[in-house]
């Protein structure tokens, strides 16, 4: 792979932001040549995908809800480190603590993790981030994928702690084929963007910009995570595996706003390229939310093949449904399935209801960090 | 309900081959709809017309069919449904069946047709159960269970529904078929029979959201799933009882628990000398079923005794065992043991959590707190973090008092070389902490003390960060600031504060009032001719600032209040307060040579309230048994460390407290925000200071008063009523209601003659475990969310306001919908519309409540108390002036101490349980539709 050129010209020839008539910013990335003497950044300049506008500057601000989430993803700050992993170490080594069959989905389910975090990683810095030509978003970016530092360490810690078996563990994304299927599948996504050629400023790229998002942002952190959510937190409310519950209800504090920031992402995309979103391209996205449903369905089968009390892959298989559709909503596209509910109520209590914590008894998760009280 | 065939699935709005009127031109695609079975099929607005009928027929009967008003209603909602419909048809043109009736109760709800769109959201959650078990039943495999000893066995069904019907008989609103059902989903081939007694639990609790009563039924099963437990490890088979026969099994299972547990050296061999048959005679076997979920699990998990990996009490048998083990040195053990058992299994009054562990067993260690005062030198400094662990051993809670310790940078002499301060020691104490984990029943909990003036004050508020040196951090450590009141001064005066190290102040923290500004004033002037070794100069509201910040962010240092605390203290006289304890209640005097100790429990307020008032007759009966309860825990109690002995057989000091104070508010209709509840908080204290003051010193007629009693507040006849004045005086004035309304003369006057059993009486402690056991709200604390889980050791809990539940229903206001609005506003009532205003005000949570309120009624509460209590404040959107606002008023209405202070979590996550998304965390809409989110407005479709 050559290093790219940042000063090519860009081509073919870019579309800019609907409406405006200006010409595109010469660098999209922020790093080409200082254009001394240019005009000042305008927020009306300022655009998702293509910005006309100076990349490196902050203010003004357009997108306050990019900015928003920064500002919460920095108040949600944690570290694996603070959550004692001594009750799970005493499950984990004693010897009826678990069946066969949790034993089997908690592996399964942390070796998928394991690597996930690293792959939704390395999608934000090498594919994304550089392709998203606003910096307030891009102010985010730089938060989320320190954020999911904090998750591949969290998987470390856990390793670490119970003493599993680290090649077993980060290699199941290569080995386990219900894990590779899903990894390969998103991968291909960022492939894409990943060519040293590959620029936005087309229709077909900026499509090609907008599934790498959705693989991502949709599929990835708002639909296969959640599987591994139900599971472990499944667990969780029969109070096994305590310390991991606690740590993913912290991953899931954060990839909700993850999650969320890549929804708000394409939709404002659609809002100003709205010749993007055409019914084909809709059907197409559908079609992916609808190939993820089955590649999670398949995961299910496969880590929980009788399943446990409280969960098994029927039930996996109807809520990804049930997320699938959720997700469709959120994008502003039709159901890809028939109604489905929740087939966990318990969620409830374990994700949806404020938790009022015993000080002594677990650490409280809604402490946030002080600085910017104001005292006037 | 006459609604029928036209709601069926893929009947609603869909009909093969019609033309679509309403939206869509020739030239447009058909709208098409999904039906439940996945077909698809044209869309026809008329179905929705006729379904819609039906359902105004089903509420006004049929005489409403002919009704022209009808027809108009139908026909005009047909159309904004169709119209809203059309708008979000661009993404696909292709409707569910579920949108379609999702539009439909979305459009009867904006018209007001309340009763309408509450028969069509029970119609469509019957069709949508129905549906369900068609399929479960059709699908359902066949199953099989593997018992304890292996075998494979088919799983019989027909019981489990038998134990569910048992569990939900006569409670209201609870159905046993949705129990079942849901339990159904959850079973596996090859379960266990112990994961297949766990399924209808678990089953149970999913329920407890849309009704509180699944919580008893949880409890039933569980307590189902106990017997069965408890009858085979005392009978040493598989045994079995069922609610109905327990009643007839009760007495012989408690003497038989009392003898096993004897041989099996978990209970004392004392027990065995009782009158069993006598004691099994009073049991109440029915109090078993007066348990909540969350209070049976709770003892489940962590109090009953157990051998070998089984449990041998049930509760009854528990509760008559503390009571035992607190009668031993009774003349009628039988008679007190009885009276005791009354008072904890009816949850007027419950013990602290150490007494319900430890109480008739071998090590009956029984005390909740202990206080030490940490001496400036390696030796004593070593020795201190041992008695921790001691004290720990058993269930203790510690409170320590670094201030002595000299800080950074202070000199060593036999080293000649320089102190790392107070922190590095700290951290060996965090750790100890961590290492004593009482039995695996609870984490071991310490909390260090540092007064505003040690010169490692600004490390010690950053010791509960999670950024910056570990090594320096103490995150399982709870610590708080021990404030002087001339340092509250200074920062109102904005005026400059020195910090020192106590090698060279040593005298600073054994003074208080109006010798230690003296004193600081004269190091202060020591420091500035140059004679210090270490010191340093602050601003006092920089310092302020950065004590509220880090409590705002960590939740640590607490605030509290040193000169009050001593000030007002019965015991002056022979000592100093150093330090509160780990919940800030306990405030009493630790020496080298004395280590505090209390022991602790609670009245529950709830129980003696109605709606007519406070039951004082009742509350009087309560505190005199209980105050006895008490005292005995102070000759039986089993000491770990002998400075523990020493001063609690001197002083005897204990802490009676409350707890369900919210809960006797709503039953008092009083909202936690008002000058009614602050009155309230001042009269119920007032009751029980009153009646444990006089149980005190009838105990000392009977019994004799505590040796320290001479040259006490008590003895001079200065009661807690009295000692504000001296505060008033010390600070030049306070703003401090004085109002009595009992008769405080003549207890006064037995106080001074007949003296006093116990040189401290009252406490409130936090209750965060015994207030579940008992079913109420924990403390003194105002209502947390109507809605929320409580998450302990036993794991997550939803708990509802059943007050709040019972109310709606009575007005015909709970219902699915209202059920998940409660949900959606994260169990606050204040911004769902639907809630009456009073009921708002009724049911306010501790973030709409405004924190001054809390602080108000605590002050009320202050004036009665000898000791402290554990008063958490709430701050729904904080910033640094409203807490500083906050934490001055506390300290201005004279208040002793403060505890944790609450916010909220930055960011919530998505809720996974509504229907639809909650939309809550997306800024950017969807497609084009209004930003505002109102219910009226037909073109906003937020909540789609």
């Amino acid at each position: 792979m050559t290093l790219t050129d940042w000063n090519d010209p860009i081509a073919p020839s870019p579309r800019g932001p609907r409406g405006s008539a200006g010409t595109l910013a010469d660098d999209a990335t922020g790093l080409g040549e200082i254009d001394r003497g240019a005009a000042r950044v305008s927020v009306s300049d300022k655009a998702m995908i293509n910005a006309r506008a100076d990349v490196n500057q902050l203010l003004p601000l357009k997108y306050k809800w990019a900015w928003d989430k920064y500002l919460s993803g920095c108040n949600n700050h944690w570290m694996p480190t603070e959550v004692s992993m001594q009750a799970d170490i005493a499950l984990w080594k004693s010897r009826d603590g678990l069946t066969e069959d949790e034993r089997r989905a908690v592996k399964r389910n942390l070796g998928f993790f394991a690597a996930s975090e690293s792959l939704v990683a390395n999608n934000i810095v090498l594919a994304i981030y550089r392709h998203l030509t606003n910096p307030e978003c891009r102010q985010y970016l730089l938060r989320q994928a320190f954020e999911e530092a904090v998750h591949t360490h969290t998987f470390q810690y856990i390793v670490e702690s119970l003493g599993l078996d680290e090649g077993e563990l980060f290699n199941m994304y290569r080995e386990v084929p219900s894990i590779t299927d899903k990894a390969a599948w998103a991968l291909k996504y960022t492939q894409h963007l990943d060519d040293p050629d590959f620029q936005t400023g087309t229709e077909e790229a900026d499509r090609a910009f907008l599934r790498d998002l959705v693989a991502f942002y949709v599929v990835f952190e708002g639909m296969w995570f959640y599987t591994g959510f139900a599971q472990i937190l499944s667990l969780g409310r029969r109070n096994k595996m305590i310390g991991i519950a606690e740590q993913y209800q912290y991953i899931l504090r954060d990839e909700s706003i993850h999650l969320n920031f890549g929804i708000d992402v394409i939709n404002q995309i659609k809002a100003e390229n709205p010749d993007l979103w055409t019914k084909a391209f809709q059907e197409e996205v559908r079609g992916m939310l609808a190939d993820a449903a089955e590649l999670e369905a398949a995961y299910g089968r496969d880590t929980m093949p009788r399943g446990f009390l409280g969960l098994n892959a029927g039930h996996c298989e109807e809520y990804m449904r049930f997320i699938a559709n959720r997700r469709c909503g959120q994008l502003g596209l039709a159901p890809v399935f028939g109604p489905s509910e929740n087939p966990f109520p318990w969620m409830s209590e374990a994700m949806d209801l404020r938790k009022e914590k015993n000080f002594f008894e677990t650490r409280v998760t809604e402490y946030q960090t002080g600085g910017a009280l104001s005292w006037d | 309900m006459s609604l029928q065939s036209h709601y069926e699935p893929g009947e609603v709005g869909a009909q093969n081959g019609a033309a679509v009127h309403h939206a869509a031109p020739d030239s447009e695609p058909l709208v098409q709809v999904i039906r439940r079975n996945g077909s698809v099929t044209a869309f026809d607005p008329a179905k929705i017309a006729v379904a819609m009928t039906k359902a105004f027929l089903a509420v006004e009967g049929s005489s409403a069919a002919a009704s022209r008003r009808v027809h108009e209603i139908v026909a005009g909602l047909t159309e904004d449904i169709v119209a809203s419909l059309m708008r979000r048809a661009e993404s696909g043109r292709v409707f569910h069946i579920e949108d379609i009736q999702d539009q439909v109760e979305l459009a009867l709800m904006r018209a007001g047709h309340q009763k309408v769109v509450r028969a069509y959201v029970l119609y469509r959650e019957a069709q949508a159960a129905k549906r369900a078990a068609e399929t479960e039943a059709d699908a359902a495999p066949e199953l099989h269970m593997r018992t304890a000893a292996g075998e494979v066995t088919p799983l019989n069904l027909s019981r489990l529904s038998v134990v569910i019907g048992e569990a939900c008989d006569g409670l209201d609103g609870v159905d046993s078929q949705r129990v079942v059902e849901e339990t159904r989903r959850n079973l596996y081939d090859g379960i266990s029979e112990d994961d297949l007694s766990l399924a209808p639990i678990l089953a149970a609790r999913t329920l407890i959201e849309a009704e509180p009563n699944y919580s008893r039924v949880a409890a039933r099963l569980l307590i189902d799933r106990l017997r069965a437990e408890v009858l085979s490890a005392l009978s040493g088979r598989p045994d079995r009882a069922t609610g109905a026969e327990m009643p007839g099994r009760y007495a012989d299972a408690f003497s038989d628990a009392i003898r096993y547990g004897i041989e099996a050296e978990r209970v004392s061999p004392e027990l065995g000398r009782f009158d069993l048959v006598r004691l099994g005679a009073a049991l109440k076997p029915e109090r078993d079923l007066a348990f909540d979920y969350l209070g049976l699990q709770t003892l489940v998990d962590r109090y009953f005794l157990h051998h070998e990996g089984a449990r041998f009490e049930l509760p009854q048998i528990f509760f008559m065992r503390v009571a035992m083990g607190l009668a031993l040195n009774e003349i009628d053990r039988e008679a007190k043991a009885i009276e005791f058992y009354d008072l904890l299994s009816s949850f007027r009054f419950m013990c602290s959590t150490p007494t319900l562990f430890n109480a008739g067993t071998l090590h009956p260690q029984l005390s909740s707190c202990f206080l030490t005062s940490v001496p400036d030198d390696l030796d004593g400094i070593f020795k201190s973090i041992k008695d921790n662990a001691l004290l720990a051993k058993f269930s203790g809670g510690l409170g320590n008092s670094w201030s002595r310790v000299r800080g950074l940078g202070a000199h060593i002499k036999g080293t000649n070389g320089e102190s790392q301060g107070v922190v590095p020691f700290l951290k060996v104490a965090n750790d100890t902490a961590i290492a004593v984990n009482q039995g695996g029943k609870r984490k071991g909990a310490v909390c260090g003390y540092l007064e505003t003036w040690h010169i490692d004050i600004e490390e010690f508020l950053d010791l509960r960060k999670n950024t910056g040196d570990d090594r320096r951090r103490t995150h399982d450590m709870n610590t708080a600031n021990w404030v002087p009141d001339l340092f509250m001064e200074r920062v109102e005066a904005n005026a400059e504060w020195t910090l020192f190290s106590p090698d060279e102040t040593a005298d600073l923290h054994e003074l208080y009032g109006p010798a230690f500004r003296t004193a600081y004033e004269a190091y202060e002037a020591k420091a500035a001719r140059g004679e210090m070794r270490v010191h340093r100069t602050v601003r006092a509201l920089d310092l302020w600032r950065r004590m509220l910040s880090m409590l705002f962010e960590t939740g640590h240092p607490w605030i509290t209040f040193k000169d009050p605390c001593n000030i007002r203290s019965p015991q002056g006289h022979v000592g100093v307060v150093h330090s509160s304890n780990l919940c800030t209640e306990i405030t009493l005097n630790t020496s080298d040579r004395e280590v505090a100790v209390c022991n602790l429990g609670s009245v529950n307020l709830a129980a003696h309230v109605s709606a007519d008032g406070l039951d004082t007759a009742r509350l009087a009966e309560t505190v005199a048994t209980a105050m006895r309860m008490l005292d005995n825990v102070i000759d039986i109690n089993f000491y770990t460390i002998p400075e523990a002995r020493a001063s609690n057989l001197r002083h005897r000091p204990v802490g009676l407290g409350l707890m369900g104070f919210a809960d006797a508010l709503a039953t008092l209709r009083i909202p936690y925000a008002s000058d009614a509840a602050v009155a309230f908080a001042d009269e119920s204290m007032e009751a029980i200071s009153w009646h444990a003051i006089s149980a005190s010193v009838d105990l000392a007629a009977e019994r004799g008063r505590y040796t320290s009693f001479e040259g006490s507040l008590w003895s001079q006849g200065v009661l807690p009523i009295d000692s504000i004045e001296r505060l008033s005086d010390a600070r030049g004035g306070l703003e401090c209601d004085r109002g009595q309304r009992l008769d405080w003369n003549a207890l006064r006057e037995r106080v001074v003659t007949v003296g006093m059993r116990n040189s401290n009486t009252m406490a409130i402690a936090p209750t965060a475990t015994i207030s579940n056991i008992c079913g109420v709200s924990q403390s003194i604390e105002p209502t947390f969310q109507n809605l929320y889980v409580k998450s302990n050791m036993s794991g997550d809990f939803t708990v509802v306001n059943a007050a709040l539940v019972h109310d709606l229903k009575d007005r015909g206001l709970w219902d699915e919908v209202m059920a998940a609005d409660l949900k959606y506003y994260d169990g606050a009532v204040g911004d769902i519309d639907r809630v009456p205003d009073d009921l708002k005000a009724l049911y306010a949570t501790a973030f709409e409540i405004d924190p001054s309120w809390l602080v108000e009624a605590a002050a009320r509460r202050q004036k009665w108390i000898d000791q402290a209590q554990s008063l958490n404040l709430y701050l729904a959107a904080p910033s640094g002036k409203a807490l500083d606002a906050l934490y001055r008023l506390a300290w201005s209405r004279g208040l002793k101490t403060t505890y944790y202070l609450r916010a909220r979590a930055a960011t919530s996550v998505e809720k996974s349980t509504l229907k639809g998304t909650d939309g809550r965390l997306n800024a950017v809409i969807a497609s084009p539709a209004a930003a505002t989110c109102s219910i009226d407005d037909q073109t906003c479709e937020a909540c789609q």
